[in-house]
């Protein structure tokens, strides 16, 4: 089915170029809803949602702040139909957390010591050559 | 059990809370900064099966994160670490330690009488302070030699690893670099050391490391004392330059009254002769494998008798000394004469009055290692009783003593026979007694 527009009003100008790129990621995150869980571990099986969450909100940031290539009037309807992530680009327009990966990977309050994902450490301060996959989003750090 | 907090305190086996566990130095690990959570009544104690406290943290880079696993009433009881289950003081198993310590500590195993136990030990515990261990553990500490060789004096932090990824042993691992877990061989699972169980490890039962250990101790170099009731020398070696003969008096006289001591300097080595027997058995006991003079660990065994230097430590050397045939012409060695077995005064056996006097100082001879300085001190020497034997006035008891008259020679170390009207015509080195030209079957007519 396609997507339920949430309202009554007729997309502003140059929805129809955006709408092909946007409709598939979205296919892509129905996907990634019905995957099985076989040979995946339990928090595996949520990477690809984030993933596809932060392609979409990438998407639309990327078209609006880095090449300007929307109105101001479609940004806001992509945001408001829920093709983009509001308070995640929020978070991109701050110094150092260009790339982030996810909200959940900064929030203090879900870790036992109060601190961020490791992947928000940056590599060189990594020593070791270790390889990270955060446990949230399957990050493999998104500051370094 | 208590259901909730607030049901019945009073005579139950309480859910167990605490501020910062019980846990040894290798299972926090290498890090001396910890971060640690703390969790309340987080799980089940594996012994006790009450809920407790449980402590989680990161025992350093690549380790697993460890977890304390039984309650601190549990752990108090056996003195040993919350999580590991190791002996707090010496890091060994539970049955080890209680076995060479002689502690016999029977925790009731069954559901209710276990609780009932635990129950009264939490009392116990509440009541005494902190640093002493609660039960058996604590009343019986004196330390103890075998658990200290035993002990390992270096943290084992193989212990704190990952775990085997059981995933990448079937080939199917598909986290590859990033996989937490060790890709490595499993370990045996015939070796009997696979299959330990927490149980059989607190209890101190069937514990297969403690099997392992324990055999080991008994391959560790034991002294035993020689069948030859008679010895009462110790040979002492590894001396360097620096250990002298005051040293070792110095030590050794804790043992008993030293009969002598003689120094080889060039060999390095040196032997110690008691006047009792048990006095140096007690010596050895005290002094092998761990006597340690001017830094340098002495090696402590058995002499052979009198005079000659040898070693009779029972699992070091098998081969026998190599037999000499006895040199034909010679008589044989005179049997020593018997030491009593109560140290009292060294015997008395020629029953002759003590302290005379009135002896001339006996010439030396060639005293051999046992004899101790040059020349017969002037004196009684303690070893020989005066050389009035011939007047006897108890016959010697038969066997010990008895030689028939033609078998008198001059023997090197009874240096007393020098000294007698000698019936032999061939004079020992320094004898200065007169030399009679009588004819003996053993010696022709010198000069």
């Amino acid at each position: 089915m396609p997507k339920v527009k949430r309202s009554r009003k007729p997309p502003p100008e140059g929805w129809e170029l955006i709408e092909p790129t946007l409709e598939e990621i979205e296919q892509k995150m129905r996907e990634a809803e019905t995957e099985t869980h076989e040979g995946k571990r339990k928090v595996e099986s949520l990477w690809p949602i984030f993933k596809t969450h932060h392609q979409k909100s990438r998407y639309v940031y990327d078209l609006f702040h880095k090449r300007k290539a929307i109105s101001r009037e479609l940004y806001d309807y992509c945001i408001k139909e829920g093709f983009a992530d509001k308070n995640l680009i929020a978070k991109w327009k701050k110094q150092g957390y260009e790339n982030l990966c996810c909200l959940r990977c900064i929030q203090a309050r879900d870790t036992n010591f109060g601190t961020n994902c490791i992947c928000r450490v940056p590599k060189s301060k990594l020593e070791e050559g270790r390889i990270v996959e955060c446990v949230h989003c399957g990050c493999r750090g998104c500051s370094g | 059990m208590a259901a909730s907090k607030s049901t019945n305190t009073y005579n139950r086996q309480n859910w167990e809370e605490s501020d910062f566990p019980i846990l040894c130095q290798t299972c926090l690990g290498d890090n001396p900064y910890i971060r640690m959570t703390k969790e309340k009544f987080g799980r089940e104690c594996k012994i006790c099966d009450r809920p407790f406290t449980i402590f989680r943290w990161c025992p350093g880079a690549r380790m697993r994160f460890k977890k304390t696993e039984v309650c601190q009433t549990c752990s108090k009881t056996k003195n040993v670490c919350q999580t590991c289950l190791l002996d707090l003081e010496y890091g060994l198993p539970i049955q080890v330690r209680d076995a060479a310590l002689s502690i016999k500590d029977d925790m009731p195993k069954s559901e209710v009488n276990k609780e009932y136990y635990s129950q009264n030990i939490d009392r116990q515990i509440a009541n005494v302070d902190g640093v002493q261990a609660a039960g058996a553990v604590g009343k019986a500490q004196a330390p103890s030699d075998l658990l200290m060789k035993l002990a390992r004096t270096t943290p084992y932090y193989k212990r704190n690893r990952p775990h085997i990824c059981s995933f990448w042993v079937k080939g199917e691992c598909r986290r590859g670099e990033e996989c937490p877990y060790r890709h490595e061989r499993p370990t045996d699972p015939d070796d009997p050391l696979a299959d330990q169980n927490i149980k059989d490890r607190f209890y101190g039962t069937n514990d297969p490391v403690a099997d392992k250990l324990m055999r080991r101790a008994d391959t560790m170099p034991k002294l035993e004392p020689p069948d030859d009731k008679t010895v009462t020398t110790l040979y002492v070696g590894g001396l360097g330059d620096k250990v002298t003969e005051e040293n070792l008096r110095n030590h050794f006289y804790q043992f008993g009254e030293i009969r002598s001591i003689n120094v080889v300097q060039k060999q390095q080595c040196s032997f110690v002769t008691f006047t009792t027997r048990s006095a140096a058995e007690q010596a050895a006991e005290k002094s092998f494998q761990k006597l340690i003079l001017k830094g340098r660990r002495l090696n402590v065994k058995w002499g052979k008798s009198q005079g000659q230097q040898g070693v009779t430590a029972k699992s070091i050397e098998g081969g026998k000394e190599p037999q000499y045939e006895p040199v034909p012409g010679l008589p044989g060695a005179l049997p020593l004469p018997p030491m009593p077995s109560d140290g009292s005064q060294p015997s008395n056996f020629f029953n002759l009055d003590q302290d005379d006097a009135q002896l001339p100082p006996l010439p030396g001879g060639p005293m051999g290692p046992m004899g101790g300085g040059p020349g017969g001190p002037p004196g009684r020497l303690p070893q020989g009783p005066p050389p009035r034997m011939m007047q006897r006035q108890q016959p010697p008891p038969p066997g010990a003593f008895g030689f028939p008259p033609s078998t008198f020679p001059s023997t090197p170390w009874l240096s007393w026979t020098s000294s007698i009207p000698s019936w032999s015509s061939s004079p020992t080195p320094g004898d200065t007694s007169t030399t009679s030209r009588c004819q003996t079957p053993y010696s022709s007519p010198r000069g």
